[in-house]
């Protein structure tokens, strides 16, 4: 059986600029799928290719084995999307517009009136069933976009930055929404630059950059096969320009810089081994150390090193 | 045609994963958007402009101490000759910003990634268009009709005629007004060019292609004043310069067939570039 998203030698040109270049992408069956980048890294022009918003330049991508660009009417029959914070018909209630979602793709009136009270509650937005879409904010907006995407109860579900633009606390919310979904048995593609959100949510990751492919596979397998890890170190006396340069010039270290007059943070390339020795070398230089500590989470440092490479 | 017809075991109440056929999301997508015509309060203001221009020219000739035209076809033609500006408004209402408004108002971004061809789309709206237009156009006929059977005792055949040409007449505007919202980039341009289009530039064309002597048959203004003279009884004829007297330019008539073949070609016309331009835009911004 085909995989739920495949993407072949994707590419998208933007009078001269190439968004996505010769991209390949496979997302496994029930898995959830962070597609990872830096702004204008090509994920959300991958994500409007995927559900029929752009066509590409060359290249095809396929939902359940249905080329997009060919038959988009197949090939999204199974799917549910939220792309880039959608508006709604200001006129309509989250029942109707619901309504009208669930019978474009073929639900029938019970269905349509079981499951929108389903994720209406999912959503957290039953009170809001009958009031126009019009005068909500930003937070329920995004909701009621991610409750249309799960009414048909696709097989895959494509995110495109769904906390972006939300409140902490509407992040949080919405993020409880995806660990729900990542119970159940979709197969999702969640577009961030939220790391954190990533690591926290996602089973797998796709990392790209200037619209290329730099890493995809696991969560765990990626962040763990990483040899970098950033670190953040306070010592006892200020950490002068001398001191800092001898530090840079220890095995391993890269990125040093300086956060405070006794605080500095580097990247370290190995493993327990070579933090260990890194301790003691600085000690050796004569710093006292009052904390030494791991920064940030595996998945960031593996990002920035990627990142920083393709630079 | 690949059907999909994988469902998802997730619970006994799993929904049916395949799309309707086109035909029927057409009449869902027609649906909602009359919903929203309904929602917005667009087909209501239309509705009230009909009852005030009919109370208006209803209430003017008592108001100049003249009386009703004797026959309901006279009494037709007095009303006959508003019909082009409701159509131009309802035009610049129901269509001017149809498609635009979806690129605007980002709400492709809902609409675009369902299982529904563009196609379908425009189908649609455009069948909710000429339903709202229709039911606005009903309204106004059906108040000057029972009007002129209850003022003069008469009813008017001419103006059943007359009905059905603006009711080809406003399908045309309305194509028009797709095309139109096909190619605008903002909701507010793509109604006001509509409005502008019918109210001033065709109506302009039409007057330079006359006092250049030349028949401008193929403009849909032209074709569209059909709709008034055919109350006329008998039909107007043209009024060409002889040379002599007082005549300098002429007074073209439109002919009827002539007419409604023009507007079958305005609808195809502007229809097929609508869709043209409508599948191959993207929502890149």
């Amino acid at each position: 059986m085909s995989e739920p998203i495949r993407i072949e030698n994707l590419t998208k040109n933007f009078k001269g600029l190439r968004a996505v270049d010769n991209l390949n992408l496979l997302v496994k069956k029930k898995s959830f799928m962070g597609f990872l980048g830096p702004n204008g890294a090509g994920k959300t022009t991958t994500i409007k290719i995927l559900t029929n918003l752009l066509t590409p330049s060359d290249g095809a991508a396929y939902l359940n084995g249905i080329d997009v660009t060919k038959d988009p009417k197949a090939a999204l029959t199974n799917v549910g999307t939220v792309v880039e914070t959608p508006e709604f018909y200001p006129y309509l209630t989250p029942n109707e517009t619901l309504a009208y979602m669930g019978e474009l793709h073929g639900m029938n009136h019970g269905d349509i009136i079981q499951r929108t009270r389903e994720v209406l509650e999912t959503v957290k937005m039953t009170e809001w069933a009958d009031k126009r879409i019009g005068n909500f904010s930003k937070g329920m907006k995004q909701r009621i976009a991610i409750a249309q995407a799960i009414l048909h109860e696709p097989s895959v579900v494509i995110l495109d930055e769904p906390t972006s633009g939300l409140d902490p606390r509407g992040m949080v919310e919405v993020r409880e929404i995806l660990e729900d979904l990542k119970n159940e048995d979709y197969t999702v593609l969640m577009s961030s630059h939220l790391l954190a959100e990533v690591q926290q949510v996602c089973t797998d990751v796709t990392l790209i950059n200037r619209g290329q492919l730099l890493r995809s596979g696991p969560v765990n397998e990626l962040t763990t096969s990483t040899n970098l890890r950033r670190l953040e170190i306070r010592t006892i006396q200020e950490t002068t320009g001398i001191l800092l340069a001898k530090i840079s010039q220890l095995g391993g270290v890269s990125g040093l810089e300086p956060l405070g007059p006794r605080d500095f943070g580097l990247s370290l390339t190995g493993g327990d081994e070579a933090q260990a020795d890194l301790l003691t070398e600085l000690q050796n230089l004569g710093l006292k150390v009052v904390s030494f500590k791991e920064s940030g989470v595996a998945l960031e440092n593996l990002y920035m090193s990627l990142i920083k490479e393709t630079r | 045609m690949i059907e999909i017809t994988e469902t998802v075991a997730r619970s006994s109440k799993k929904t049916v994963a395949v799309a309707p056929s086109d035909v029927a999301q057409i009449g869902i997508v027609a649906k909602y958007d009359v919903l929203k015509y309904l929602r917005s309060r667009r087909l209501l203001g239309m509705v009230a402009i009909v009852v005030l221009v009919i109370l208006l020219i209803t209430a003017l000739p008592p108001l100049l101490d003249e009386s009703y035209p004797d026959g309901a076809d006279a009494f037709m033609n007095m009303y006959a000759g508003y019909v082009a500006i409701l159509v131009i408004v309802g035009a610049t209402l129901f269509a001017g910003d149809a498609i635009v408004s979806e690129f605007q108002n980002r709400t492709g971004y809902l609409l675009f990634p369902k299982p529904v061809k563009r196609w379908v789309l425009l189908a649609g709206k455009f069948l909710a268009s000429m339903a709202a237009m229709f039911l606005v156009l009903l309204v106004y006929y059906a108040i000057v009709l029972a009007l002129g059977l209850v003022i003069t005792g008469g009813f008017s055949v001419l103006g059943v005629e007359s009905l059905l040409l603006a009711m080809m007449y406003s399908v045309a505007a309305l194509s028009v007004g797709y095309l139109i919202s096909s190619i605008m980039s903002g909701t507010t341009g793509a109604q006001v060019l509509t409005f502008a289009m019918f109210l001033f530039i065709f109506t302009m064309v039409v007057r330079l292609l006359t006092v250049g002597d030349v028949k401008p048959w193929f403009i849909l203004t032209f074709a569209g004043d059909v709709i008034g003279y055919i109350t006329q009884e008998p039909y107007p004829v043209e009024v060409t310069p002889t040379g002599e007297g007082p005549i300098a330019v002429s007074s073209f008539v439109p002919d009827v067939g002539v007419s409604m073949a023009v507007m079958v070609v305005y609808v195809l016309a502007s229809l097929a570039l609508t869709y043209f331009f409508f599948k191959r835009r993207e929502m890149s911004a």
